[in-house]
């Protein structure tokens, strides 16, 4: 069983004959990823589960700020059929929404209120989905959207801090020279012959 | 009865980790109880975008820190599924070691962890030194005690240390000697029965509503539903072991499945250590020095059996020298957020901490 693509054949084969996906993208016989649209993914995670897809391994987002997209992603797993299936849409990033899959799924509840929390995305039909999971007085835009830069949150938010001496070398032309030093005395150590 | 909040963690012997469940009470039966994540949150998902493939292996396995193998193994796998990498045949099975090793510390660790909630603490110190003999092993093949990074992108980071199969092999034994002793100590143990039978059941079809894997799992359904078996990764189909399982899930059964994984871990080792073959452990997956290495564009899920359930990796890459979003799924997501909050109103406090301990949840795989 594990050795055939038999399986994957059979999800693909289930899929087309619901919807026209985007992409298909066969991994390995054990995994399988579809992009299809918005509207569709609530029949397909039905579809699957009926056929034995029972578990929701993973519930996420990636960004795409190019394309002016959110991208989210189902992982769902067979245990008798052993194929991991990815179903993967894309939603709109100015106004992202998407329906909640807890009447499906009812483990995915905290995961879309984490992705709600990193990503923004709202999941009407989960009566949790805006409450605040692991941040803590978050006052930011969510932190996993790729404009979200750590460094520049982190200068904002907390006080600089004052060194007694400086121990850095970008600024300092001599501490330069001295490295250059260093470094020329090391290579010419190594030239000849010698090993340690 | 007025109702009253109670604080289980960060600080308490029966909870693992920095996580804090808040419980409801009227007496002492649980009326209403969540669980508080994110004191470990440390953005290891933002962090991952930033730095480089190489990179990542140093700070993944900061993911679960009890077993920080099978995130350096889930990160690895994935990452060749995105390059089409063959690693060499020795790799995997020197991988297989290391993930039985730390499959054993992390039992031991959880199982040991069992005498905090039922106060027996002799377990815990018994099984604290054992894990202490792992420690020593994984010192002398990686040079780190608990954070290894050597299963690496490409096979592991430097080939197997002479002789220490003979050190393997005397811990493995010392530790079989032992097993009866371990179990008279915890679940063969009237007061730890009294304690732990029949509390904290989980059904069959609660698993299936939470997603809960692993153990908690095989408990309850009574199949052999473990990954190493299902889809095999490494070379675990070329290795004979049994999953033990049970249809009737309570504290007890749970822990029962362990102690049993515990001895399967044990031959497969042994297997491992005569099956492996000689030869090169590891291969450039990319071209040019380690800085500039790329990955194919793709989107995989890479899987891996831990000792508490199915654990993975979400891996995006855009074909560049970072990859473009690495999501993990915690194996202990399911049972530790919506199983406290749907399945602990109606049990007692003092059963809260036992379905943390048996259910294996651990609190930096929830927070990240």
């Amino acid at each position: 069983m594990t050795n055939s693509m038999s399986n994957v054949e059979f999800v693909k084969a289930l899929i087309i004959q619901h919807v026209r996906p985007h992409v298909i993208d066969i991994i390995d016989q054990h995994q399988i990823g579809f992009e299809v649209d918005q509207n569709e993914i609530h029949l397909l995670l039905l579809a699957l589960k009926n056929a034995g897809w029972i578990q929701m391994s993973y519930l996420s987002a990636i960004d795409w700020p190019g394309e002016n997209k959110f991208e989210v992603v189902y992982v769902l797993f067979n245990w008798d059929k052993p194929v991991y299936v990815q179903l993967r849409t894309k939603i709109d990033r100015t106004n992202p929404v998407i329906d909640s899959i807890i009447q499906i799924y009812p483990g995915a509840k905290y995961y879309e209120r984490e992705c709600h929390e990193f990503f923004g995305i709202a999941f009407p039909g989960n009566p949790d989905h805006h409450k605040q999971l692991i941040l803590e007085q978050w006052d930011d835009i969510p932190p996993l959207r790729k404009d979200f830069d750590p460094k520049a949150y982190s200068d904002r938010k907390f006080p600089q801090r004052t060194y007694t001496e400086d121990y850095s070398l970008s600024n300092s032309e001599s501490t330069k020279v001295e490295k250059r030093k260093l470094r020329k005395q090391r290579a010419e150590s190594l030239k000849g012959g010698k090993k340690q | 009865m007025r109702q009253m909040k109670l604080f289980l963690g960060p600080q308490h012997p029966g909870m693992h980790g920095n996580a804090s469940v808040h419980l409801f009470v009227d007496g002492d039966i649980i009326k209403r109880s969540y669980l508080l994540p994110g004191m470990l949150h440390r953005g290891f998902e933002k962090a991952m975008e930033r730095k480089l493939w190489v990179n990542n292996i140093s700070l993944i396995p900061r993911v679960c820190v009890p077993e920080p193998d099978i995130n350096e193994m889930a990160y690895a796998q994935g990452a060749e599924k995105l390059l089409k990498l063959e690693i060499p045949e020795r790799a995997h099975w020197i991988r297989m070691i290391m993930l039985e090793l730390a499959r054993i510390s992390a039992h031991l660790m959880s199982y040991g962890g069992l005498g905090g909630p039922t106060g027996h603490y002799t377990l815990m110190y018994h099984a604290h030194a054992d894990r202490n003999s792992i420690l020593d092993i994984f010192e002398k093949i990686s040079g780190a005690r608990v954070y290894h990074q050597y299963i690496v992108i490409g096979g592991v980071r430097q080939d197997l240390p002479k002789g220490i199969e003979k050190d393997i092999n005397a811990f493995l034994d010392d530790l079989e000697s032992r097993y009866i002793e371990y179990r008279d100590l915890g679940i063969e143990n009237p007061s730890v029965i009294a304690r732990i039978k029949d509390t904290i059941m989980l059904p069959e079809e609660v698993v299936w509503e939470l997603g809960v894997t692993g153990i908690g799992m095989r408990s309850a359904v009574g199949k052999p539903y473990d990954l190493r078996k299902v889809m095999p990764y490494a070379r675990y189909d070329q290795v004979e072991f049994e999953v033990p399982t049970s249809t009737y899930s309570d504290a007890r059964s749970r822990v029962d499945i362990k102690l049993k994984e515990l001895v399967q871990s044990i031959s497969i080792i042994r297997q491992c250590l005569k099956k492996m073959p000689e030869g090169p452990v590891r291969v450039k997956p990319s071209r040019g020095q380690s800085m500039r290495w790329k990955v194919p564009k793709g989107y995989v899920y890479s899987p891996v059996e831990s000792s508490r359930g199915e654990f993975g990796y979400y891996m995006v890459s855009d074909g560049g020298i970072n990859p473009y979003r690495i999501g993990v799924r915690g194996a202990s997501y399911p049972q530790g957020l919506l199983g406290i909050e749907k399945y602990m109103p109606g049990t007692r406090i003092d059963d809260c901490a036992l379905w943390v301990d048996t259910m294996g949840i651990c609190s930096p795989e929830i927070d990240r």
